[in-house]
């Protein structure tokens, strides 16, 4: 009885305790609002890649009417974003900036703006000479966008670079955020056409469809840009090149098939799969490219082993 | 006064063994002893099992994301804990290899499982009650032939005592899940075979028929009330009202549930989240004419009383808005930055690929989960045959719970919406939700094993 009365008492106060501090726990652990997760890099310097300088957070579009040039900024997001629709005279093909650029340019390997308002000018190899932010956007309009060059002091090129500009967030000149703009690709694969046809017909054609024509919505507005054919980029474009296209199509095709990232894209390809189906879509039939002539005119800097021309 | 209080304690446990030996007795009162012999052998018995097992859906909640087939081990979750599916594979030790036909009969239609025992009601018995003998036999041959044994050992409910007692789930049973038979509302073969197709095997109410205070769905049928069906929440998915109002299927044609059973989508809306699963694993492979059966008495429901019949006469202001690049609230600023490459200015998707949000009532219906709980975890279509590739949507978990808020008070607001306004509470709640809730199939990107094969037609 004795026992049995010491037992109680010992067990009673320990069961008190273990409630309070359930209770106490119960309390700790109701939940409360979360702040947004951004994707964050390292800022490193140009000169030392190594040195840990800082870090980047990618910025939230919301963040933008914070701007004193707020419109100039959103402006320039739209023309990215809508570049065909809102400016038809200079866009030839069916495209959009954004159409490559994935997520308004903020992911990496998907071609981001990340680096974009820090990295030009640039000696860049295709042109042999320095180029600057202008002339690089401009290199766009005339091959991937097979239409004609911007005004270099219009309102359309100035916007288009103060939303880079913002994207850059402030990193000075001589520093970079540490990301890739485009991913690794085996370039030793021997590219297999026949191979690429099929994975084409599978993995891509449901939205760009059986002959590579792409997809519009109801108000004649790209969704998905054509591959080949007349109203697809020319020859002269980047992705006219099966290496480069295959690092594109890698990392970023097809989208809304994950469930992460922001387009759920990408990553469902091997490095062959990727180089067989570039080689495919890329050597249809396209639009030439005017002035492919005086491209990589420098010996020093000779043309890569996928140039079309 | 001591002497009261001891025949008072006395009364109770005497009750308390009544009560526990009345309940232990009242399963026998339920079973039955079928009158078929069972040809496990029977090719075509099996075939036809095989089908019948599709139609009741057996896949969805007795197979796990990683485990074999039919071999169990799916939580469910209850607000007193996790109870777990069970290995309905014929294996002998762990599975239902030693369960006679009677057995089978008894524990599919009448909730009792071999040593007599009452089973959760998460097994849809109180539905699969109106089932006839001979598809309950097809199921047994198929069970017993044509699944492969898994060893694989059930595991023990988390409920706490008293909730974990079996017998008195017999009371439930004799409450809630009373014998009942099919009956046919209309003379239409057709619709009656829809309607059996939807009450029985279906067991649409599971998910679709709000419960009672005892867990029990409050209509069993359509004749039962217009409670029938008329949308609950479940896993943290409003399962949608199935009845005529707007927000239920008033504004869906036959063909179009016909072609949403068959591929999971339409040219509007694709299935997510729990219905993805369905249709994953059993109405993709049901006949045409079943298919047709089922939607064709679906649209034979009235409205759900005290719900509006028709839809807000709203205009359409913002997909112009969106197009002139005038972004006047967050969330539109939010739209634009992470939903209108997809889903467009004017809402309305990419027909086949990306859902609308415009006039989608799993978008504006009163109760928000669904759409806050696939912008928070993502999800993905089902895989059929029927469509080149299944498309996901990726989750957005790492947005604010505000800007959550915000984004999805906007889609239900904009075009031609029309809904009640979330707030950033609803929205802790389901990521706390979330974090405890198990993975299933369509949590998860489609297949993706490469090459040429196309990522459609690729399942179980």
């Amino acid at each position: 009885m004795n026992k049995m009365h010491t037992l109680c008492f010992n067990w009673v106060p320990k069961a008190a305790l273990v409630a309070c501090v359930a209770l106490g726990l119960a309390a700790c652990d109701r939940p409360t609002p979360v702040e947004r997760d951004a994707a964050t890099y390292n800022v490193v310097h140009v000169e030392d890649a190594n040195k840990d300088i800082g870090t980047y957070v990618i910025p939230q579009d919301t963040a933008i009417v914070n701007e004193p040039n707020a419109d100039e900024i959103f402006y320039g997001k739209r023309l990215l974003n809508e570049t065909k629709r809102l400016l038809p005279d200079n866009v030839g093909a069916s495209m959009n900036c954004n159409s490559c650029h994935i997520a308004q340019g903020k992911v990496p390997l998907g071609d981001p703006y990340i680096n974009s308002y820090n990295f030009y000018p640039k000696v860049m190899p295709r042109a042999g000479k320095e180029v600057d932010l202008e002339a690089r956007i401009n290199g766009c309009f005339l091959r991937s966008m097979n239409g004609k060059a911007l005004d270099r002091d219009s309102r359309e090129m100035k916007a288009m670079i103060a939303y880079m500009k913002w994207l850059s967030q402030n990193v000075p000149k001589d520093q970079r955020v540490d990301i890739e703009n485009a991913g690794a690709i085996d370039e030793s694969l021997v590219p297999d056409p026949v191979r690429g046809e099929e994975i084409y017909y599978a993995q891509c054609a449901a939205c760009h469809g059986d002959n590579g024509e792409g997809m519009k919505d109801s108000r004649g507005d790209i969704v998905f840009p054509p591959l080949w054919g007349d109203e697809s980029f020319n020859i002269g474009a980047g992705l006219a090149r099966t290496y480069k296209a295959a690092a594109f199509v890698k990392y970023n095709m097809p989208m809304g098939i994950q469930t992460v990232g922001l387009w759920g894209h990408g990553n469902v390809l091997s490095d062959q799969d990727a180089v067989d189906v570039s080689e495919f879509f890329a050597h249809k039939p396209r639009p030439d490219f005017p002035g492919k002539e005086n491209d990589w005119p420098l010996p020093s800097m000779p043309k890569p082993k996928d140039a079309r021309y | 006064m001591l002497t009261w209080l001891r025949r008072l304690i006395a009364l109770g446990v005497v009750g308390l063994v009544l009560a526990f030996a009345l309940g232990s007795l009242l399963p026998h009162l339920r079973t039955e002893s079928p009158s078929l012999t069972v040809d496990i052998s029977d090719p075509e018995l099996i075939q036809k099992g095989e089908y019948v097992a599709r139609t009741a859906d057996c896949f969805a909640c007795h197979t796990t994301l990683e485990g074999e087939d039919y071999a169990g081990g799916l939580p469910m979750l209850t607000p007193l804990g996790a109870i777990y599916s069970t290995n309905i594979t014929p294996d002998k030790e762990t599975g239902i290899g030693d369960y006679t036909f009677e057995d089978f009969y008894n524990a599919v239609k009448h909730g009792v499982r071999k040593d007599n025992a009452a089973l959760y009601p998460a097994m849809p018995y109180p539905s699969y009650q109106i089932m006839p003998e001979e598809d309950i036999a097809a199921m047994y041959a198929y069970f017993m032939s044509a699944v492969k044994p898994v060893k694989r050992e059930n595991q023990a409910s988390e409920l706490p005592p008293v909730f974990n007692w079996r017998w008195p789930l017999a009371y439930w049973q004799a409450i809630f899940a009373p014998e009942r038979e099919f009956v046919a509302e209309h003379e239409d073969e057709v619709l009656a075979r829809g309607q059996y197709l939807i009450e029985g095997p279906g067991h649409c109410g599971s998910c679709h028929t709000e419960r009672g205070i005892g867990y029990q769905e409050v209509a069993l049928s359509n004749l039962d009330s217009e409670r029938f069906l008329s949308g609950a929440t479940i896993d943290g998915w409003r399962a949608k009202s199935l009845r005529g109002e707007y927000k239920g299927l008033g504004t869906w044609s036959t063909e179009e549930l016909v072609d949403f059973f068959k591929t999971g989508r339409t040219e509007t809306t694709a299935a997510f989240g729990a219905m993805a699963e369905v249709v994953e694993h059993s109405t993709q492979y049901m006949t045409e004419e079943d298919l047709y059966a089922m939607a064709a008495y679906l649209k034979t429901l009235s409205p759900a009383p005290g719900k509006p019949v028709a839809g807000p006469n709203k205009e359409d202001t913002t997909t112009q808005k969106l197009l002139d690049g005038v972004y006047d609230s967050r969330g539109a600023l939010l739209y634009v930055e992470y939903c209108l490459v997809c889903h467009r200015a004017d809402g309305m998707g990419v027909p086949r690929i990306f859902p609308a949000l415009a006039g989608n009532s799993a978008v504006f219906t009163e109760n928000a989960e669904s759409v806050l709980q696939i912008t928070l975890s993502g999800g993905r279509m089902p895989e059929t045959p029927h469509d080149r590739m299944a498309f996901s949507m990726p989750s957005f978990s790492s947005l604010s719970d505000a800007d959550i808020a915000e984004v999805v008070n906007y889609i239900r607001n904009s075009w031609g919406n029309e809904a009640s306004e979330i707030n950033v509470d609803d929205v802790v709640k389901m990521r706390h939700f979330l974090s405890k809730k198990p993975r299933v199939g369509t949590d998860l990107p489609p297949h993706l094993g490469t090459s040429a094969q196309p990522q459609g037609g690729q399942h179980e």
